[in-house]
């Protein structure tokens, strides 16, 4: 817009005058038919996701102690075949982490009945009775994994947090989801994982 | 039978839009009197659908008629009266509805405004735009964001209410409708603009015709920022009113954009040049308006407050392309008609300041439109992500705001055509002392740092100017002195700068701490005392309530609140702030124990001069409503020399009133 300013008083001052009108006009058109562009192809926030080597790949097996229960109790991924699975790396300390807490919390709670996903987390550089309290205030009652040398977080090659893996069925990692994930968001991955795998007829 | 009620008033609208649109269209290019006289038809039909969208749905939420999908997702029995009423604006498809009604509302009274000149060229095609827009939006009812889609399988009893941030505070029953008065109400000055390009008649006729519509449009859409933040700060509860969310920079890119067309329009009433300018303006004003919507309602930004996503994002992008794109095709078109007659003489004077003051309210918008579409164009180009937040639009905008302070001051003393030194010095005497008094009392409280005094000290020389140029006023006209729109527009300014100094002094000497207290323990922070007192819990039918007791200066008590409700997972917060002139004391809870005499988290923030953001804003809207006053002045494109019209009984002048131009006029009426 203010490009479009100076033109426009270019177009004033310039003597003798010439037909730059015209000129000024297509060439405006162009930037916001880029813009228009840009934003028509924008995917929406709550379904970004990243470019991860793991994508299509078999996920990391997450072998682990939980911090939500009290007796430790291990959790293993590869016994959760047969449901989604939202992996998700988050710390206590992240307030984007905070704000996506409630939207896990619903996808869930939604999810439950169904028994087609299910959410774990891996604690991410934060300390287990900062987690458990976390939890005891905001709700979710998922498996929360222990994540003490950052193991885990290395085999999936976690960068910064929050950041999330959805892992299909069958066990193969199908999206990465840097940034907070949205109830929804995650909805619109499983949506398009089952209709990618239905064609092929390798899905349930 | 609230479904079919509604349906049937979306479908009347739109086929009433559609038709009318297309009757004046033909009417106009076969030159059929009668076809544009029947407009008033159409327009009479849109309202009465419009009105029954809006009755119908309110009926639905009044009746809790859940076999509505929106009324299943955004009523509940137990919503007070006020915010269920205001539950038709808390989602996106009631917010059209709403959207709707304005619009037509407004079409109704350009119709009655113009009904003698109906067969007027310029008024039909600007009828016809305005009908196009109302078409587009309730076309949006029909498809994408339809209202009164009915819930699939079986009707619930109870749905979970409004969002809980929207039941929260009587603001929000104000702080939409507002803001949608002004977005809508620049449809007209933008019609009347694409209305002129197609006519040809770019002279400055359609400019006096649409000038109060703009004022109103502008201070509906300024009490509705303000409003807004004041809700921000009343009700989120972090502490501040302005974020830079994608949301809130919707708001302010038209409002910048308006703003600087206010300013310039009277550079082309008074010398009939940048006319091209004024044109693009009001058409970018319109734009950001649609741009605004699809960034908030399509979900591509994240924000902290995007209150709905859904899949109309497509629709209003074409729609915005539509707009965009005819305008500047239109204006390129008809850029040989657009020439100026003059040409400014000298950088020193009323036009070279408009001049000055436009280019830094382009610059101030653009920056905006930047930091908020920025990250999108990035990702496209590259694929990175990023993120640009408050640091940006700070670094950026500060300075800005600054030059405009010192224009604030100066452009208002300066003559048209060109200015003497010695002039500017007389004038400017007193305010620019009234800036350094402000400055030297600021330095004597304690004020440190650059950008607050120079806000301070700028803020003092333009509030001068501005008074100075009302205690003239007053002195010559009496009371007649405050009305019209230079006097009016001063005391928008006395406003501006009464916010000016509020931003910077709430934003630089701000302090926060939390605390975690003990029943019965005291802390302080600048100069403040708070003592914790106890828990107070309350069951409400549709929440329930935790109160922290808190005494402040040994004074009257406060409570903060966290507050849960039963739809929402996580507890939203309520603020508890102690208003005074000289700083707010603004309390949140934090954190709650379980028992209640453990200690609570509480977070404590001393806001000074807070009270003055809202104050400011209140004179703003003031200030316009007196510019707007119709009164006894010359109309702009006479010559100086011409008498002033003798004040009338009846103030408003005839709508009737010929417009003075010839067709494709360059020469001032």
């Amino acid at each position: 817009m203010a490009d479009q300013m100076t033109d426009s008083y270019v177009d004033e001052e310039v003597k003798p005058r010439r037909r730059v009108g015209p000129v000024v006009a297509i060439l405006l058109g162009l930037g916001m038919v880029a813009l228009i562009a840009i934003l028509a192809t924008a995917t929406p926030a709550f379904q970004k996701t990243n470019k991860s080597p793991l994508l299509g790949k078999p996920a990391p097996d997450i072998v682990g102690p939980t911090v939500t229960s009290s007796d430790g109790a291990q959790y293993k991924l590869s016994d959760r075949r047969g449901r989604f699975v939202v992996v998700n790396f988050f710390a206590t300390w992240c307030a984007p982490c905070q704000q996506e807490h409630p939207e896990l919390v619903s996808f869930a709670r939604r999810h439950l009945q169904a028994g087609d996903a299910e959410v774990v987390s891996v604690v991410f550089g934060d300390n287990d009775n900062d987690v458990k309290k976390f939890f005891q205030e905001n709700g979710g009652e998922w498996s929360v994994v222990s994540d003490p040398q950052g193991q885990i977080a290395l085999d999936y090659g976690v960068t910064g947090i929050p950041e999330s893996f959805v892992i299909d069925p069958n066990g193969f990692v199908v999206s990465k989801i840097t940034g907070g994930v949205t109830s929804e968001g995650l909805d619109a991955i499983l949506t398009a994982a089952e209709q990618a795998e239905s064609p092929s007829g390798s899905g349930g | 039978m609230n479904a079919a009620l509604g349906t049937a008033g979306v479908a009347l609208g739109l086929a009433a839009a559609v038709i009318g649109a297309v009757t004046i269209v033909i009417g106009l290019v076969g030159q059929r009197p009668a076809m544009l006289r029947s407009s008033r038809l159409y327009v009479g039909l849109l309202i009465a659908g419009a009105l029954l969208t809006f009755f119908a749905m309110e009926r639905a939420l009044i009746t809790r008629d859940f076999s509505l999908e929106y009324v299943a997702r955004n009523g509940s029995r137990e919503t007070p009266p006020l915010y269920n009423f205001a539950a038709l604006w808390s989602a996106l498809e009631g917010s059209i509805i709403l959207w709707s009604l304005i619009l037509t509302g407004y079409i109704a009274v350009v119709v009655h405004h113009f009904r003698k000149r109906l067969t007027d060229p310029l008024v039909g095609w600007a009828l016809a735009v305005m009908l196009i827009v109302a078409a587009f939006f309730f076309l949006l009812m029909l498809g994408p964001a339809n209202p009164f889609t009915t819930v699939k399988g079986a009707i619930p009893t109870d749905g979970p209410g409004p969002n809980p941030l929207l039941q929260n505070h009587i603001l929000m029953a104000f702080h939409p409708p507002m803001l949608y008065l002004g977005y809508v109400g620049f449809t007209v000055p933008f019609a009347f603009a694409i209305a002129a390009l197609i006519t040809g008649r770019v002279g400055e006729g359609w400019l006096l015709e649409t000038r109060r519509w703009t004022l109103f449009a502008w201070g509906f859409l300024t009490v509705g920022i303000v409003l807004g933040a004041w809700w921000s700060y009343e009700v989120l509860g972090w502490g501040g009113y302005w974020a830079w969310d994608p949301v809130e920079n919707a708001s302010f890119l038209p409002w910048l954009t308006g703003t600087a067309y206010l300013h310039s329009v009277m550079v082309q009433e008074r010398r009939g040049m940048l006319r091209v300018w004024n044109l693009s303006l009001l058409c970018a004003t319109f734009s950001l308006t649609i741009l605004g919507t699809f960034l908030t309602r399509s979900g591509v930004l994240d924000s902290v407050h995007a209150f709905s996503e859904s899949q109309i994002g497509a629709y209003i992008l074409t729609f915005f392309a539509l707009v965009v794109l005819g305008s500047i095709a239109l204006i390129g078109w008809r850029a040989d008609r657009l020439r100026s007659p003059g040409s400014i003489d000298s950088p020193i004077s009323r036009e070279g300041a408009f001049l000055a003051n436009n280019v830094l309210f382009a610059g101030f918008a653009f920056i905006v439109l930047l930091g908020t579409v920025f990250p999108l164009v990035l990702e496209a180009v590259n694929g990175e992500r990023i993120s640009i937040g408050r640091p940006y639009f700070d670094r950026m905008t500060v300075p800005i705001g600054i030059a405009l302070l010192f224009l604030m001051a100066v452009a208002p003393v300066l003559p048209w055509r060109k200015a003497s030194g010695e002039l500017l010095l007389h004038r400017l005497l007193w305010p620019a002392w009234v800036g350094t008094g402000v400055v030297v009392i600021a330095v004597a409280f304690g004020a440190r740092g650059l950008e607050p005094l120079l806000a301070f000290g700028l803020g003092g020389f333009a509030a001068g100017a501005a008074i100075r140029q009302i205690v003239l006023a007053t002195r010559r006209q009496g009371l007649h002195g405050l009305v019209g729109r230079a006097n009016g527009g001063m005391i928008v300014h006395v406003g501006v700068v009464v916010i000016a100094v509020a931003l910077a002094a709430s934003s630089s000497y701000s302090h926060s701490a939390e605390f975690v207290l003990n029943p019965g323990q005291s802390a302080s922070l600048a100069g403040h005392t708070i003592e914790y007192l106890g828990l107070q819990r309350v069951t409400e039918a549709q929440k329930s309530v935790v109160r922290a007791r808190v005494r402040v200066d040994g004074g009257p008590v406060y409570s903060p609140a966290l507050s849960t409700f039963p739809g929402g997972s996580t507890p939203i917060g309520t603020p508890s702030v102690r208003t005074g002139p000289r700083g707010d004391v603004y309390l949140t809870l934090l954190d709650v124990p379980d028992t209640d005499n453990a200690a609570v988290r509480l977070g404590l923030l001393v806001m000074p001069l807070a009270v003055w953001l809202w104050i400011g804003g209140g004179l703003m809207a003031v200030g316009t409503l007196l510019a707007a006053w119709p009164g006894r002045r010359r109309r702009p494109t006479d010559p100086v020399s011409a008498p002033i019209p003798e004040r009338r009984v009846q103030t408003p002048p005839p709508p009737e009133e010929p417009v003075g131009e010839p067709v494709g006029a360059g020469v001032d009426g």
